[in-house]
Order: structure tokens, then sequence, then C-alpha cells
């Protein structure tokens, strides 16, 4: 149970990639030496999912061990990385929780953000840290009924996200969130994730 | 310790630039494989003075290790033939009769094993000569040293079974010799919990644990079981750390059957007190963490255990019973706070996830277990109590394999 990173994103209209307006990550139960990495792919992939989720669309994606789960509410955008067994409805009551509390903060004044980070926002690390027990994320649930309006459309794959002709490989090898040590790390992650390789 | 050091003067050889790191430092808990360009990266961190060579192969630097990817291959071919090497001078030197001055040898297969240990972990020869030099020497420090090593070890594999099953050893070793053990089984508990927040679903380190708790003291378990507990709630779908409470549970069982020793009825209140606790505790998570079958696989343990030992209708097997029996329950009253809980779970609510099915669906195996393992005069009574509650029906309707289960009592009530 496990929520290992929270992004506020801007989506372009012009489908260009979109703008990380916040980014809070806790990294601490990885490697040490995986730690730069794992941060390049949370960027990498939560621009990739956060493009590709439409206005007023909930969507899960299954990556790895991992949900990535996003909101878009009319261009801004709110994706979190859980881990598989972090409850579904309770991660999208934190989500809901998030976008409120940017608005409540920052009105519409990120319309006119054109670069990544530009607005430090230490209530996203705050979220980050006390929704770790889902159970603080259920009380919102009681007072959050807007939930249930729309459903929730889950994807198996990354891949199921991507459009028709697009490749994740490709995706990470033209991408400049990732360092040729990420490249490296993925690459060999999606050895190691081969069914029976090693033992 | 000093801050960091491509080191000079190693020359080519990358397994003595190695084992000059790990001696200098023996602070090193973590290790890791890393690509050139990261390894790049962090030396260019560090000033453009740094003085190290222009391709550097290692980085060391506040106990952290990293060791480059192109320089695996050649280090652990490097490794293991000086390993073999320093084994099959210490055989000689040690058949020869020389055990008492073998000091130099046997050092020099500790620093080449753990070397190679660091590239292989599973090298099993290492491991064993390791244990082999480790055992002449008998010193305590050494030991210590071992157990720092499968540390390390398992920093970058956690899920290293000879690793683990080293620090067994070490541990079976100083056991009745040291004063400290309480603090060791103390301190490798804490890192089995640092180790499973880090690889999720790690069945070798949750069965170190368990290895452990037979040298644990009666309050130590109690300890533990309060301890672990956030953890557990907080990582439902880990059955290993469920399976770890088991272990626990079942401890506390056995100190208060043990025969020859006097456990006191504050002792046996103690332990009914924490069953019930568990038992309260595992309701409120399946409640919150709907369909997750870990929670209710649990249950089964608990309940049938509070049934046989806590309750008036238990048979011959529970033990002590004169001191538990002032605080025995009816059991009628358990079985009905059970059937609320199932009740409960067979209400669905939604089907966007399937989740609410999978509860249902282990509610209903669960009861139906249940029955099947209850003394008779007790499953009697729990068919009659689902039957009057119309409860058979769902209980089919959500598990249809289990038909000639329910069948058998519409049998009996008739």
């Amino acid at each position: 149970m496990k929520i290992t990173s929270l992004l506020v994103l801007k989506i372009n209209p012009d489908g260009s990639d979109p703008i990380i307006l916040a980014n809070a990550a806790d990294v601490s139960h990885f490697g040490y030496f995986q730690r730069s990495s794992v941060k390049e792919f949370i960027v990498f992939v939560g621009r990739t999912v956060a493009k590709r989720t439409p206005p007023g669309q909930r969507q899960s994606v299954q990556h790895e061990e991992y949900k990535v789960h996003s909101y878009n509410r009319n261009g801004l955008c709110v994706v979190g990385f859980m881990d598989d067994h972090y409850p579904v409805r309770s991660a999208f009551s934190v989500l809901n929780q998030v976008l409120d509390e940017y608005q409540k903060n920052f009105g519409d004044s990120w319309r006119s953000v054109s670069a990544d980070g530009a607005q430090p926002w230490p209530y996203l690390n705050e979220a980050l840290t006390k929704f770790q027990d889902p159970a603080e994320a259920d009380k919102l649930l009681k007072i959050q009924r807007e939930l249930d309006e729309t459903k929730i459309i889950l994807h198996k794959t990354i891949d199921s996200v991507l459009a028709r002709g697009e490749k994740l490989d490709s995706l990470v090898e033209k991408s400049s969130d990732l360092s040729a040590a990420s490249q490296m790390f993925y690459k060999q992650a999606k050895k190691t994730n081969q069914c029976c390789t090693i033992l | 310790m000093a801050d960091h050091r491509p080191v000079v003067g190693a020359g080519e050889n990358p397994l003595a630039e190695l084992e000059l790191i790990l001696e200098s430092d023996p602070l090193i808990d973590e290790v890791g494989f890393i690509h050139p360009t990261q390894l790049a990266s962090l030396s260019g961190e560090e000033g453009v003075d740094a003085p190290g060579p222009k391709n550097p192969r290692f980085w060391s630097r506040d106990g952290k290790l990293g060791i480059s990817t192109e320089v695996l291959l050649p280090l652990y071919k490097e490794a293991r033939r000086a390993f073999f090497d320093a084994v099959r001078d210490f055989r000689t030197r040690c058949g020869s009769g020389g055990d008492g001055g073998d000091g130099g040898v046997g050092s020099e297969v500790m620093k080449h094993s753990r070397a190679l240990l660091l590239v292989s972990s599973d090298f099993g020869t290492a491991w064993n000569s390791r244990k082999l030099v480790a055992s002449k020497e008998e010193s305590f420090s050494m030991y210590m040293d071992e157990l720092r090593l499968s540390e390390l070890i398992l920093s970058y594999s956690p899920k290293s079974d000879q690793a683990w099953s080293h620090r067994r050893w070490v541990i079976k070793r100083i056991a009745g010799q040291t004063s400290s053990l309480p603090e060791i089984i103390m301190k490798e508990s804490e890192l089995v919990e640092k180790i499973a927040e880090r690889s999720k679903m790690n069945y070798r380190a949750w069965n170190h644990r368990c290895w452990l708790v037979s040298y644990m003291t009666k309050e130590r378990v109690m300890y533990e079981l309060k301890e672990s507990k956030t953890w557990a709630g907080l990582h439902v779908a880990d059955s290993s750390c469920f399976n770890y409470r088991r272990r626990l549970m079942t401890r506390i069982l056995e100190d208060l059957c043990c025969k020859d020793g006097v456990s006191s009825v504050d002792y046996s209140f103690e332990v009914y007190q924490c069953w019930k606790d568990e038992l309260d505790w595992d309701e409120i998570l399946i409640k919150r963490y709907i369909g997750r079958e870990g929670l209710w696989l649990y249950r089964r343990f608990l309940s049938l255990c509070w049934i046989r030992h806590f309750t008036t209708h238990a048979h011959s097997t529970s033990c002590n019973s004169n001191y538990i029996a002032e605080q025995t329950t009816d059991p009628s009253f358990f079985l009905d706070k059970e059937l609320d809980l199932v009740g409960s779970s067979l209400v669905v609510q939604d089907d966007h996830f399937d989740d609410f099915q999978a509860q249902a669906l282990y509610s209903t195996t669960y009861i139906l277990w249940l029955a099947k393992q209850m003394p008779s005069p007790l499953e009697i009574e729990l068919r009659q109590r689902l039957t009057a509650r119309n409860m058979n029906d769902l209980l089919s309707e959500f598990c249809p394999n289990s038909s000639f289960l329910c069948g058998s009592s519409a049998e009996d009530t008739k």
C-alpha cells in the first residue's frame, strides 16, 4: 500500500507534452542508485498518461507493479502513482482532493504557466505523506459524492493507453525526460520481467 | 570516513580497487550496479578537480558503493579466480597441520569471497568457505562482520536465499554464547521490516523473521505483535507478513499451553485479550480493504483457534482451561458475530472493480470452511443459523462449487 508520487499537470490544448505544475515523490523505498531514474520515470510516465487522458475522464493504467491513476478536469490533470494494492476508489478520492486544493490555492493561474515546476506547493508533499494510509482517503470518500458520476476506465497495460502505432519502447527512446542510465534501467527491467530468464 | 574516492593507484585491476574501497570504508551499507553514464554524472558532481581516473569504475560516498556495469564481468572473473586460489592455499595450509597460524590465508579467503559475493550473491561455495573460516576463528566480532556483509548483499539482492540463511547460521553459532542475543534478534527483526518495505512479497525475508520467533522472549513476542501491526495494516496484500503474525500468535498460544512453564492468570488474560483484538482488527481491515483474500485466510486461522481455545464448547484441545475458564465466551455469540460479518460482505454495492464479488466469494468460502473445521455440535448450530438467516441461497450463488457443502447443511437441518 504505497503512494510513490502525485503530480499536477497542465494539458496543452495543442497536443504538445503536458507541463508539470507540481510534483511530489517519495522514493525512499528504492535503492540509492535507482532513485534518480525512478524520479525521471515518474515524470515521463506521468506526462505520457496525462497527455492521453481526455477532459472529464478518469483512468487507471497498470504499469508493472504500479497503478497510475489520472483525472483530467478541464485541462488541469492530476496523476497519482500508487502500488497495485491501493484501493482504486481511495486513489481517486485523493486525486479529487488534490485538484480541489490546487484550484483553491492557485485559481486559474495555471493556464498561463509555460514551464515545468514554476509553482512550489508544499501541500502536495503533505498529501503524499498523509494519504499513504488509505483509511485517510476513505474519510474523504464519504464527503465526495461526485466520484460516482463518471466511470473509471481501467487499462491493463500502458500500451493500451497509447494511440494506434505508438509504442512505449520508442517513446522511451525519444523522451527528453529520461537519461541514458534510466533508459538502460528500463531495458534491463523489461528483460528481467520476461518470464523465466533467471529462475 | 573520507568522503569520496575514485581510487588511484590500484592500477588496472578492478578487484584490487574494489577490495581497497571495502577495506578502507567498513561503513558501506548499500551496493548498486550502475550505468557508466550515471557513474560519470555522480563523479562529475564532486567537482571537476576530482583526482580520479578518467574512466571511473567505482563510486563510493556516504556509505553507498556504486559499481559500473561495464566492469562487472571482468571483476567477477578476477574475483572468482582469486577466491579459488585462496581456498586452495587455505586447504593445503590446514591440511599440513598449520591450523593455528592460518590467519593470513584465512583472511585472503575472506577478502576475495567478499568481493565475489558482492557481484554474485548466490555463490554458495563462497558463503560456505566463509562459514569454514569463521568457524575456525570463533570470534564474536568476525560473526558480526558476517551479519554486516550479508546485510550489504541484501541491500541489492533482498531475496538472496544464501544471504538470509548465512544470517541464521551466524545466529545459531552465537546463540548461548553472548548476552547480546536479544539485541541482535531485535535488530534482525527490524532489518526484515526495512527490507520488506523495499521489496514486496519477500517470502525469504519474512521466513527469516518467522524463524527468529523461536529465539524471542515472551515479552518480545508481544511487543512484535504490537509493533508490526501498523505495517501489516498498510500491506494487506503481503501474505507473508500475515504469516508472520500467525507465527507470533501461535507462539503466544504455545507459551500459554506450555505445561512446565508457570503461566499466570494475568498472562492468560493478556493472550485472550490479544486474540480478541486481533480478530477485531482483522474485521476492520476486511471492511476497509474490500476483496482481500489474505485477510480472510488469516481470519480462518484466528477463528478456528478462537473456537478451540477460548470458547466453552471447545473439546479436549483446549489446554490450561482452568486459567482461561473465567474469560471464555459463548460460542453462539461468536458465531453470530461472524455471520453478521459474512452477511454484510455478501452485499455487492457496485461491480466496477469486481472487488465486492471477490469479497462475497471469500466470505462464503470462509464460513463454509469454518463449518467443516468446527466440532460437530457447533457445525450443526452454524448450519441452523445459516438456514434461519436465509443465507444458504446467497452462499451458493457466490460460490457455486460449494453446493455440496450447502447441500449437506440442508440435510442436517431436516
